[in-house]
């Protein structure tokens, strides 16, 4: 056992205590980092790590995440430190500044350890589309099942025990899903509620700093750090900060909708008889569960209505990537030409057809029938939802139809299994409500997640039920690493 | 002429911020390129636009003075297209919401009567690089990148040169006397696309559109126009239909040249800029944008004119707001506002002019040029007032003391005592009246500098000259 493969308040205890240094923390998470197989790294900061654990000797016993070592997504601007967020048309970027929750954690002296591969430019839900190829989940050593994605070298390292949290971001489900894949705590927090600013936009109005932790405290340790307002992202939002950590304290007793329109989608009989047996537990723990249904064509729409938008968004944000600013740059008799040659040899063929059909649904003549018709569907979505989230504190559903999928799996993209069980959690963006994964058992060895997702801002009453849910399946704490399982 | 032209314009007029439309970089000229730059400008992946207060206070008052209706919820959108002077790949821009619409100026027509030019609308968005085109490679320049932009846009009911012209200098008065902006149509700060097409009188619809671009003056707005018209209709009445195409002006030639013919326009892909949410603007703050909006042109123009200037000398002191603050200084303790005004029109212009500089750099205070101008008011000649002007300009001294050293003392110019003189020196000179009888007229002269001479230079040489007229017709 090592201190590392604790909870970031065990690891501050002894930190207090004087037990072990940040410097001998960091020394190995950073040789775990190395010894990884699984593809989590896009670049290991072993120099700029060292250097500054070197420095923190004199403990802060008031700061949790002093002297903690983490992981962050390569779509997060870190000054000085590359960030090609796993796309070719980025490689050999070098940052001039710190995205402000990379800022925070350093003037929380975490130390960073490594930046993690992600599907390219965060678009995708494998974790296979990254420039470095697969990244595999630590949970099946033959390198046969994926991560999920796009946060994917975040959750496998922390799935892995490299290091106690790691920073994702989450457009559609980019955190919850490979919580769910990977055994971990996924916190996707409400929109607004952690600014945004230094993280590579993918889809703004969907776009989140989110996180994974192995325990539920953990994730409000790190979103009491993280959350804020930043004059730098003008939709980060003035409201005050609760004490999360505080709010996961008293155990409270809440109205919990399940969607058997989301449940009853799914075929896995065995997810189906573990995610019921978690609700009697949860119930026994005081939990009022209700079966609240939804309009099943508004669930099986969310994917559609998501890749509109989605792919709408990225198609503008990345194109400043074009060669003259960013990217290689290939000589042209024109701009045109120089763009054209950039973009062409830069960008995977999944994103140059992400950008096709996100500029197809702008086209004027077609941006009634796609673009603003799938924003006007997400607005009737989310008004649903809220409608749901009147009476009850929670939907909570399966975050996944399965355990972690093979990579050669092949499934049916028009099935109800697909579009809902596999999609419904892009809700929480449509909405921008605070939704957090969390395990509620493992089947073959392999875990299973659920999500909580609630009103905006309520982000602690989210946390204070993910515990309670992790108290009644006794799963925190739980890692790929074999003495867990 | 059997066409009527129809003519609107779109008027791009940069803000004098402090920092850009959405970034914290400063907002001001620098002759060294890529130094007002921060990551947002030059579109570092990651950086996010927070919206220029000031620059919303700007356009509110700018839009206030067109009579517009302005929005209070702010609403900016992306304008997406490629190109080298583009950082992001897009232009922040207000496409479905602009802040202001249905407004209207009023200008004088060519026969000199008031004429509503309606406005269609009133938008923010930021100006893109700056390209300098070598022989085998483009520079760029970001300085430029993210400088708040308001655009104005007419409706096409200008009908001739003239019009267009004085419909830019409405504009620019009004974007000059806000502080939105310098104005600047040299330097670009404020920039001219003109759409004009012709049809013939009483036809109701419209005729193929030509863009003119590069048009940096006023003067080159009205000859670019008129140049335009006669070469539209020359082309109609050859039988050849106009094209639609983009024409810069050629500042040389006077005539409008072949940029690139249009053909299917870009689709720009609008859509609600997702990192910006909608801002709403309390009545409060519309409100307090005009209440603590500076005097308008029109308004100081009219109070000017309620000094007892002319509407000339109004214009003139207005047309630079450097000298208008001047004015205003000088003012303050004046007497006689005309006579400082005459005096800054003619003296300080003069020196200005002769010494090439602008009148920020003109040494002599308002007050001080007012305490000169109080000498005249108060009997001084005009002659020995310019003396003071000139000695406190040279000496760099106050007025007071310049008038001490060069021992000017208040000229007599009371008749009675002035025609002792006369009479005095016409005794004494009979030959120079004869002369002056004889024709010569350059007697005149030598009389009156005798009765200077006489009354020691005491003596207003203005009434000396036109007694000595007198009397000299009467002997």
């Amino acid at each position: 056992m090592s201190y590392l493969d604790l909870s970031i308040r065990e690891i501050h205890a002894a930190y207090v205590e004087k037990k072990v240094k940040p410097l001998e923390l960091t020394k190995e998470a950073l040789l775990r980092a190395k010894a990884n197989q699984d593809n989590c790294f896009e670049y290991i900061c072993e120099k700029e790590a060292l250097e500054f654990a070197e420095k923190l000797t004199e403990v802060e016993e008031d700061n949790l995440l002093w002297g903690i070592p983490y992981v962050a997504k390569d779509n997060l601007s870190t000054k000085g430190i590359p960030t090609c967020a796993s796309s070719n048309i980025l490689k050999g970027y070098v940052p001039i500044y710190d995205a402000r929750v990379i800022e925070i954690l350093k003037e929380k002296k975490a130390v960073l350890i490594g930046k993690t591969t992600l599907d390219e430019l965060a678009m995708g839900g494998s974790g296979m589309t990254g420039h470095l190829g697969y990244t595999y989940n630590p949970y099946d050593p033959d390198h046969k099942r994926m991560i999920g994605g796009s946060s994917c070298g975040s959750a496998s390292a922390t799935a892995a025990s490299i290091v106690p949290f790691a920073l994702g971001s989450d457009t559609g489900d980019s955190v919850r899903k490979p919580a769910s894949y990977g055994g971990l705590v996924g916190l996707k927090p409400t929109w607004g509620r952690i600014s945004r600013y230094g993280l590579f936009p993918f889809a703004p109005s969907m776009d989140h700093v989110g996180f994974f932790t192995r325990h539920v405290e953990d994730a409000a340790i790190v979103l009491n750090a993280l959350s804020g307002r930043d004059d730098r992202d003008s939709t980060s939002s003035f409201k005050p900060v609760e004490d999360y950590l505080e709010a996961t304290k008293a155990k409270k007793q809440y109205k919990v909708a399940v969607i058997p329109e989301i449940v009853d989608s799914i075929s896995d009989k065995e997810l189906l008889a573990e995610f019921n047996k978690t609700l009697d537990k949860l119930k026994e723990n005081g939990a009022c569960i209700d079966y609240v249904h939804m309009d099943p064509a508004s669930l099986s729409s969310i994917y559609a209505t998501y890749f509109v938008i989605s792919c709408a968004e990225a198609t503008s944000n990345n194109a400043n990537l074009d060669g003259i600013k960013f990217g290689p740059y290939y000589e042209g008799n024109s701009y045109q030409e120089v763009m054209r040659k950039a973009r062409t040899n830069g960008f995977s063929e999944l994103i140059k057809r992400r950008f096709v059909i996100g500029s197809f649904a702008l086209m004027s003549e077609n941006q009634e029938e796609l673009f603003l018709r799938a924003q006007r569907n997400r607005a009737k979505i989310v008004s649903e939802v809220n409608a749901v989230l009147k009476d009850h504190d929670f939907i909570f559903v399966p975050a996944a139809p399965s355990v972690a999928p093979l990579f050669n799996a092949s499934g049916d993209k028009l099935s109800s299994e697909y579009l809902i069980a596999d999609n419904h959690m892009a809700i929480g963006n449509f909405g921008g409500l605070p939704s957090i994964t969390v395990p509620f058992a493992l089947e073959n060895g392999l875990p299973l997640g659920a999500n909580i997702t609630g009103r905006a801002f309520e982000d602690g009453e989210v946390l204070n039920f993910a515990k309670q849910v992790e108290d009644v399946t006794g799963l925190g704490g739980l890692s790929a690493k074999k003495e867990d399982r | 002429m059997n066409f009527e032209a129809i003519i609107g314009l779109e008027i791009h007029v940069e803000m004098r911020t402090k920092s850009k439309m959405f970034s914290p970089s400063p907002n001001a000229f620098s002759k060294e390129p890529n130094t007002h730059v921060t990551p947002l400008d030059m579109a570092f992946p990651g950086t996010m636009p927070v919206v220029n207060k000031q620059a919303v206070i700007n356009a509110i008052r700018v839009a206030n003075a067109l009579h517009m209706e302005i929005d209070h919820t702010l609403y900016f959108d992306r304008k997406n297209y490629f190109y080298a002077d583009l950082p992001k790949g897009f232009q922040i821009t207000q496409q479905f919401r602009p802040i202001g619409k249905n407004g209207y100026l009023t200008i004088l027509d060519k026969e000199g009567n008031p004429k509503k030019i309606h406005i269609e609308r009133i938008h923010m968005e930021e100006d893109t690089c700056k390209q300098l085109h070598m022989a085998s490679y483009s520079l760029l320049d970001y300085n430029r990148a993210g400088v708040p932009l308001v655009e104005i846009v007419s409706c096409p009911e200008m009908r001739n040169g003239l019009e267009a012209m004085r419909y830019v200098e409405a504009i620019r008065n009004i974007v000059v006397y806000t502080l939105t902006s310098d104005g600047k149509m040299e330097e670009g700060s404020l920039r001219c696309d003109v759409n004009v097409s012709l049809r013939p009188y009483g036809s109701d619809k419209f005729g193929t559109k030509v863009e003119l671009k590069n048009l940096n003056s006023l003067k080159n707005i009205e000859v670019a126009l008129d140049y335009e018209i006669a070469r539209q209709s020359a082309c109609l009445l050859a039988g050849t239909p106009v094209q639609q195409e983009t024409r810069r002006f050629d500042e040389a030639s006077g005539k409008t040249v072949l940029m690139r013919v249009k053909t299917d326009a870009v689709d720009y892909k609008y859509f609600c800029e997702p990192n910006i949410a909608p801002i709403h603007l309390s009545d409060e703050f519309v409100d307090e944008a005009i209440k603590t909006c500076p005097e308008l042109y029109e308004d100081k123009k009219a109070r000017y004119e309620g000094f007892g200037l002319s509407s000339t000398d109004a214009a003139i002191i207005l047309s630079d707001i450097e000298m208008s603050r001047y004015f205003e200084k000088a003012i303050v303790n004046a007497k006689n506002i005309k006579t400082v005004a005459n005096f800054l029109i003619v003296e300080v212009n003069g020196y200005l002019n002769k010494n090439g500089m602008a009148i920020t750099e003109f040494p002599l205070s308002g007050d001080n040029l007012a305490k000169i101008a109080a000498y005249q008011d108060d009997g001084y000649s005009h002659k020995q007032c310019v003396d003071i002007f000139n000695y406190c300009l040279k000496e760099g001294v106050e007025p007071e003391e310049a008038k001490t050293t060069l021992k000017i003392e208040k000229q007599i110019s009371d008749d009675g005592l002035v025609l002792s003189f006369v009479t005095e020196v016409l005794d004494a000179n009979p030959q120079s009246i004869a002369d002056f009888k004889a024709g010569k007229d350059r007697a005149v002269g030598f009389l009156i500098g005798q009765v200077m001479k006489a009354a020691k230079g005491k003596v207003n040489p203005g009434a000396v000259a036109k007694i000595m007229n007198e009397e000299l017709a009467k002997r």
